[in-house]
């Protein structure tokens, strides 16, 4: 990415953000989603701010650009000043000059069919001639390293750059502060990387940031982090500090960044913003580690391993890929000549960036696409003679959005959808459902409204709703995408049990943690074609792989890979140490 | 594969003012509306597949080419079942299989097809912002216009999310094609409420992140892009008048009905 250009404006007043007891309760609520929350950001500041699902994090921002009172009902107290100006009696368009506000769903904030028009949007909104416009464009491309995209049709854009649209969109604007809502949630690894080092050369550039974001590492480079729970300021402080609380974070649903963890565990009171100084601290500590470890591993093939968590336990061949290649309709391979076998027991995570073909294959797989050439089959018979229905209860397909299936007025009924439709009698409908939704957790949300539960419910309800089938394969297709750091541990701790419970697993993800903890093998596509396809340990070795597919290993890997050997885990790590200490 | 249909080919068409091409639009329609004759119905049909080849819009008709067979078929059958006038050619049961009803059904079947293909080349040559431009120009307050070619946006959207949900019910056993005609309707349900409760909350979505960026700060926005009136347009704005006229007055003559071809 390009060097960006210096367009930020002088952020006059002493404040980029006063916040002052800000209480809001949205309407028909039985708690307030913020409470009493005051604080004060100096111009230039970032400030991450992290908390669980229901925290408060997107309330809060989008208090600040008056989304919430004016947009969302309820019952707003308190005082907000931008740039020491009230924001009382202000309306949302009203504050776009002064407040920058970038979403997560990319999809919904761009408007224009081509880019340079895209920037131009907000601009025209405020009545700002065209001479200025075109003076403000360029600049506003180049901060996001688009310039040269400006006639292309934002639609083309890969979900990394849709994002950086927006946000010069409403850099265009030249705002005093500028507010993501987790920006890259939706976002491929490369995309996400594409996003932060764009927040940090904004950050550079002496703007006032506040970044709400899931992952604790993605934020070690703010000023502050904000820690919110059930609507108040739990944690509020340099990162340094904010990170070393990791009983707090773990208790606020945050993920505490692995170094400091493992740091904690070895109990060295010490702080680690990167793998090295992690690595410097616990050489210290424990100076016959630091004697012994070559910093490098000498043999790549031949690794020293810690004992694994997880012992792999494979069974025959369950389904099985041949050669398979499709293209969409006029136009090019999406996937080519992919031979893939998945064993009963088995644990796969597929990765890759987007657009490689991970949702297609998958799609092969259930028989909601035909291959073009091969062929997929399932038990020894052809998937092609099978209809998806008939696939169903063999391999069940857990989509990204499980908003894409839930319709029923009840937890209960949506779950005995799938059965109804396939002719099974009452009491045995009951009895799945029952097993469905035990395995689930959900035992107790029987009767409840399911677009009233919580995406990470409703993301298991979508689980429960295909297990329901008995399948003897699962396909999730990144099932811890806008989930809370507690969600996602909740819901891979139902995929592990489904998994030690004979079911084949296959999970389309992008998050390195989630691949080092959960999967024993990895599948890695590119541009179609499946380029790895081996164990955890082995992937994560390859150095050049990774880099050339935007994919990182886990900082607890890296730093393990330090000391000469390769953890998946903190927990690994730690007992790594300690026995060699 | 796009989900828009505008094709950036910049001819003659696709330079056109907006105001021109929306009105071109209403041309198009209001020379529909005046005729039933499939013989009348052609000089638009004509104009149409000149447009067509001069814009090089024909990927778009080729992606839609099952709804136009569908449309010109259904109505054609249609209308032999409820326009029961002129003279039985072949006796078909619950049809009246005459050169009238015939005639009738295919005009119908017709027209349908060239309001759906008036349509399709203003999305293959217009953009959104020279559709609200254009809106706007014609005096339509500056939110009707963006909010109906908003709308426009968001139909392929919507589209696509209904096709993964319909994939997601099959995958649980869903079979969409059982049953009569009312029935498959119905069957329908698990897919309309995930498409609306997704319609809303996109919708809900969208409206945050518009007004974020300063929608409804002006009455009258600025435009970001100019469009000087060339001649051609006023050229084209003349021709566009004379077909409307044409139609208008194969109606007025009755030339544009039926009755005459008895």
């Amino acid at each position: 990415m390009k060097t960006g250009a210096q367009i930020v404006s002088v952020t006059p007043g002493p404040h980029a953000v006063w916040v002052d007891g800000v209480t809001f309760t949205y309407h028909g609520a039985d708690r307030p989603a913020l409470r009493a929350v005051s604080f004060v950001q100096s111009a230039g500041e970032m400030i991450g701010v992290m908390g669980a699902s229901g925290a408060g994090k997107s309330t809060l921002a989008k208090c600040l650009n008056r989304i919430v009172p004016e947009f969302e009902d309820g019952d707003f107290r308190g005082s907000i000043r931008i740039a020491g100006e009230p924001l009382e009696h202000l309306r949302v368009c009203d504050v776009a000059p002064k407040v920058g506000m970038v979403f997560q769903d990319f999809e919904s904030q761009l408007f224009s069919t081509n880019v340079a028009h895209e920037v131009a949007f907000a601009m025209e909104q405020v009545g700002m001639g065209r001479a200025e416009m075109d003076r403000r464009i360029i600049p506003a491309l180049e901060a996001v390293g688009l310039r040269g995209f400006e006639h292309r049709d934002p639609t083309s854009l890969s979900g990394g750059e849709k994002q950086r649209l927006a946000i010069a969109s409403v850099l265009a604007l030249r705002p005093s502060v500028i507010v993501l809502d987790e920006p890259t949630t939706d976002l491929d690894p490369e995309g996400r990387a594409e996003v932060f080092e764009l927040i940090a050369r904004l950050r550079a550039q002496g703007l006032s940031l506040i970044v709400i974001e899931h992952e604790s590492e993605e934020l070690r480079a703010a000023d502050r982090i904000m820690v919110l729970r059930e609507g108040e300021i739990a944690a509020d402080g340099p990162p340094s500090e904010v990170f070393a609380r990791t009983d707090l974070l773990t208790g606020c649903g945050v993920r505490p960044p692995g170094l400091g963890h493992a740091l904690k565990l070895l109990e060295i009171d010490a702080q680690a913003e990167s793998v090295e100084q992690a690595y410097d601290a616990i050489v210290r500590a424990y100076p016959r580690l630091g004697a012994t470890s070559v910093g490098i591993i000498a043999d790549s093939r031949a690794p020293e391993q810690p004992a694994t968590a997880e012992s792999a336990s494979i069974g025959s061949a369950f389904m099985e890929i041949e050669d398979v290649s499709f293209s969409y309709a006029g136009g090019p391979r999406v996937l080519n000549s992919i031979d893939l076998t998945v064993e009963a027991g088995d644990f796969i995570a597929i990765v890759g960036q987007n657009g490689s073909g991970k949702t297609t294959l998958a799609k092969q797989i259930v028989g909601l696409l035909q291959p073009a050439t091969g062929r997929v089959t399932i038990e020894g018979k052809d998937r092609a003679q099978m209809r998806p229905a008939e696939t169903a209860r063999e391999v069940a397909y857990v989509f990204q959005n499980p908003d894409h299936q839930i319709f029923a007025a009840t937890v209960q009924e949506e779950v005995a959808f799938g059965p109804r439709n396939f002719g099974l009698a009452d009491d045995e409908i009951q009895r799945r459902c029952d097993e469905a939704l035990e395995a689930v957790g959900l035992q107790n949300e029987r009767q409840s409204d399911p677009f009233l539960l919580s995406k990470g419910e409703r993301q298991r309800l979508a689980v429960a709703s295909v297990l329901v089938l008995r399948p003897r394969m699962l396909i999730l297709d990144e099932p811890t995408t806008g989930l809370d750091h507690r969600e996602q541990v909740r819901m891979m701790a139902l995929v592990r049990g489904l998994n030690r419970g004979g079911i084949a697993i296959v999970i389309i993800t992008h998050t390195p943690w989630l691949v080092a903890e959960y999967a024993r093998r990895v599948v890695l596509l590119r541009k179609g074609a499946k380029i790895f396809d081996g164990g955890v340990r082995e992937f994560f070795m390859q150095d050049e792989l990774l880099r050339s597919s935007s994919f990182r290993a886990p900082e607890i890997t890296e730093l393990s890979r330090r000391f000469g050997t390769l953890a998946l885990t903190t927990d690994e790590f730690v007992a790594w140490v300690k026995g060699r200490a | 594969m796009p989900i828009y249909l505008y094709l950036d080919r910049g001819t003659f068409v696709h330079r056109l003012h907006p105001t021109v091409k929306v009105f071109a639009l209403f041309i198009m329609f209001w020379s529909v509306y005046w005729v039933d004759n499939p013989i009348a119905l052609a000089p638009v049909g004509l104009v149409m597949l000149w447009l067509a080849q001069l814009t090089d819009s024909w990927p778009n008709f080729h992606r839609l080419r099952w709804l136009f067979a569908i449309l010109v078929f259904t109505t054609t059958i249609a209308w032999m079942v409820f326009y029961r006038r002129g003279a039985v050619l072949v006796n078909v049961p619950i049809f009246h299989v005459s050169r009238m009803s015939l005639l009738f059904g295919v005009g119908r079947g017709i027209r349908l097809a060239e309001l759906l293909a008036a349509s399709v080349l203003f999305l293959s040559t217009t953009k959104i912002e020279e559709f609200t431009y254009g809106l706007q120009r014609m005096r339509v307050p500056y939110r009707v216009g963006f909010a109906i070619s908003l709308s426009f946006r968001l139909v392929p959207l919507f589209i696509d999310s209904a096709v993964t949900i319909v994939d997601a019910q099959r995958l649980r056993g869903y079979d969409f094609n059982q049953g009569g005609p009312l029935e498959r309707v119905r069957r329908y349900v698990p897919v309309v409420i995930p498409v609306f409760m997704g319609a809303l909350r996109k919708a809900n979505n969208m409206a945050m992140a518009l007004e974020a960026r300063g929608f409804g700060f002006s009455h009258e926005p600025t435009t970001f892009i100019e469009y000087p009136v060339r001649g051609a347009d006023i050229l084209a704005f003349v021709l566009l008048i004379g077909l409307g006229t044409l139609n208008f007055m194969l109606y007025w003559t009755g030339l544009g009905g039926i009755g005459p071809l008895k």
